[in-house]
């Protein structure tokens, strides 16, 4: 790992991560406005990295699959609601948010299996992956998925092979409509904004942009119509790394460590200061 | 000092030898012990990175993951043997209550006052129950952590929290209990091994259990 890309952080590690050099953070932005739901996304996501599909059943939807899942990293979330008596159909794409305080990589307890890079990508290294499933639990997006067969968990790599050669991402490459955009986060973060400033004087008062400040912001960022709703886009209003994870990695840690050596120090004080409990009568081992 | 003969020599020619565990007791409770420490060593490569070193040593974080769980399963199966033999033996009555509220007293060596303890005393039975309730929950949250893939967000949430706090609550109570069995109680550790003690030791450890024995 020491010859990839610079790390901000390493699930597992003490220490952390090497020194960053860059500056720059890279970033995704959806616009989902200009989304038409074409799926050319999820196409290029599994041609580029080599997935194969299994086709599920029809659930009177026009979206792929019920959910992300081991091998399907990019799905376009299909939503029906309706508002004022008038049905509203909003799609946005969902996948790794490549957050900026990741809660798979708090969670993991596999040296290196998590790594988020000095650009903001928040990668799995599955040969360091012990499949124990606490980043599934560590995510407040429900991203990672675990191989039934490999015990190995998959998500986006934001196409971190594709980037660290100067490359946009696939599912960027391919989008028809430009709703996708990749480059670095300050100025996507502008971008989302001057788009959304556009939507409100076109009569979208509750435009916004989706980034969630309770991972600290995502690197992948949405212009939402409804931004007041995300949950109707299939986007968690708050996501936030859940607070027993949070205490599990943290609190609980020292204090579970200071206990069990506090336990055997203890022990041995005991020991030193008042010595065996002998029988009470002298002729118990001793001549 | 200098001419202290080895416990064993000594005793069996002075001294009357009484069985304090049978060999089904002990085969249980060594069980129950390997069990407990597996599960332990490679609980803890998962808890802190700065001992996912353990891990190395029972076949690295893959074979760790995949058979901690299978500590845990065995630990309870024997667990549960140890819990059907003894849970009757292990009841608190009124002297061990008093006993416990003197527990201090008892760590410092002055007995003074201290209830007679019968065949297990109230710190032994305490710890048993401990490490039934504290075991029970470890069973529970281990099995929602096992699957992660197909246990609900809630009870995962709820597990990855209470599966640690068990498991330090047991893992203090077995520091506790090695110590006890081993350096601070002289004797004891042979009575779980070769499983006999010597008659001064029983009166003097466990005196209502040993008038029990005499009375036989």
């Amino acid at each position: 790992m020491t010859t990839g890309p610079d790390l901000k952080a390493i699930s597992a590690t003490p220490g952390g991560a090497a020194a960053t050099t860059r500056s720059h953070t890279v970033a995704k932005l959806i616009d989902t406005t200009t989304c038409i739901g074409c799926k050319a996304c999820e196409v290029a996501c599994q041609e580029w990295n080599n997935q194969q599909f299994t086709i599920g059943n029809f659930a009177g939807t026009y979206q792929t699959l019920p959910d992300l899942t081991h091998s399907f990293w990019n799905l376009i979330k299909f939503n029906e609601s309706e508002q004022d008596g008038q049905p509203v159909w909003l799609m946005a794409k969902y996948q790794c948010m490549h957050c900026v305080d990741p809660g798979c990589l708090r969670a993991c307890p596999a040296p290196g299996a998590i790594v988020q890079n000095a650009n903001g990508i928040v990668d799995f290294n599955q040969d360091q992956c012990i499949g124990c499933g606490y980043c599934m639990t560590g995510c407040p997006f429900d991203v990672p998925k675990l191989n039934p067969i490999t015990k190995k968990v998959h998500k986006c790599t934001l196409c971190t092979d594709r980037v660290s050669v100067g490359l946009e991402p696939a599912c960027i490459k391919a989008c028809p409509t430009n709703c996708l955009s990749f480059g670095t986060r300050e100025d996507l973060l502008r971008k989302a904004e001057t788009r959304v400033d556009a939507l409100k004087e076109d009569g979208r008062p509750q435009a916004g942009i989706y980034n969630p400040e309770g991972v600290g912001g995502t690197h992948v960022i949405y212009v939402l119509a409804q931004a007041d709703q995300p949950e109707k886009y299939g986007l968690p209003k708050d996501p936030r790394i859940p607070w027993t994870v949070a205490l599990w990695k943290g609190p609980l840690k020292w204090a579970g460590n200071a206990l069990l050596l506090g336990g055997i120090l203890g022990a041995f004080l005991h020991y030193l200061r008042y010595g065996p409990k002998d029988s009470g009568k002298p002729a118990d081992g001793i001549d | 000092m200098a001419l202290k003969t080895p416990a064993s020599r000594q005793t069996a020619s002075t001294e009357t030898r009484i069985i304090r565990f049978s060999t089904a007791e002990r085969t249980v409770h060594w069980a129950v012990a390997l069990a407990f420490l597996y599960a332990t060593l490679t609980g803890l490569a998962l808890w802190s990175p700065r001992l996912f070193w353990l891990s190395a040593i029972f076949g690295g974080g893959t074979t760790v993951r995949a058979w901690h769980p299978w500590g845990g399963v065995l630990f309870a199966l024997f667990f549960a043997v140890m819990f059907r033999r003894w849970n009757r033996q292990m009841r608190l009555d009124g002297d061990d209550r008093r006993w416990l509220r003197l527990a201090h007293r008892y760590a410092v060596h002055d007995e003074s006052g201290l209830p007679e303890a019968g065949r297990f005393n109230a710190g032994q039975k305490a710890l048993f129950w401990m490490q039934a309730s504290s075991g029970s929950l470890l069973l529970l949250t281990g099995l929602v952590l096992w699957w992660p893939e197909i246990m609900p967000r809630l009870l995962r949430e709820i597990s990855v929290l209470i599966h640690p706090i068990a498991a330090v609550v047991s893992i203090g109570g077995l520091i506790i209990h090695v110590y006890m069995g081993t350096a601070a109680v002289p004797g004891a550790f042979r009575g779980m091994t070769q499983g006999w003690v010597t008659s001064e030791w029983a009166a003097s450890h466990h005196s209502k259990w040993y008038r029990e024995i005499r009375r036989r």
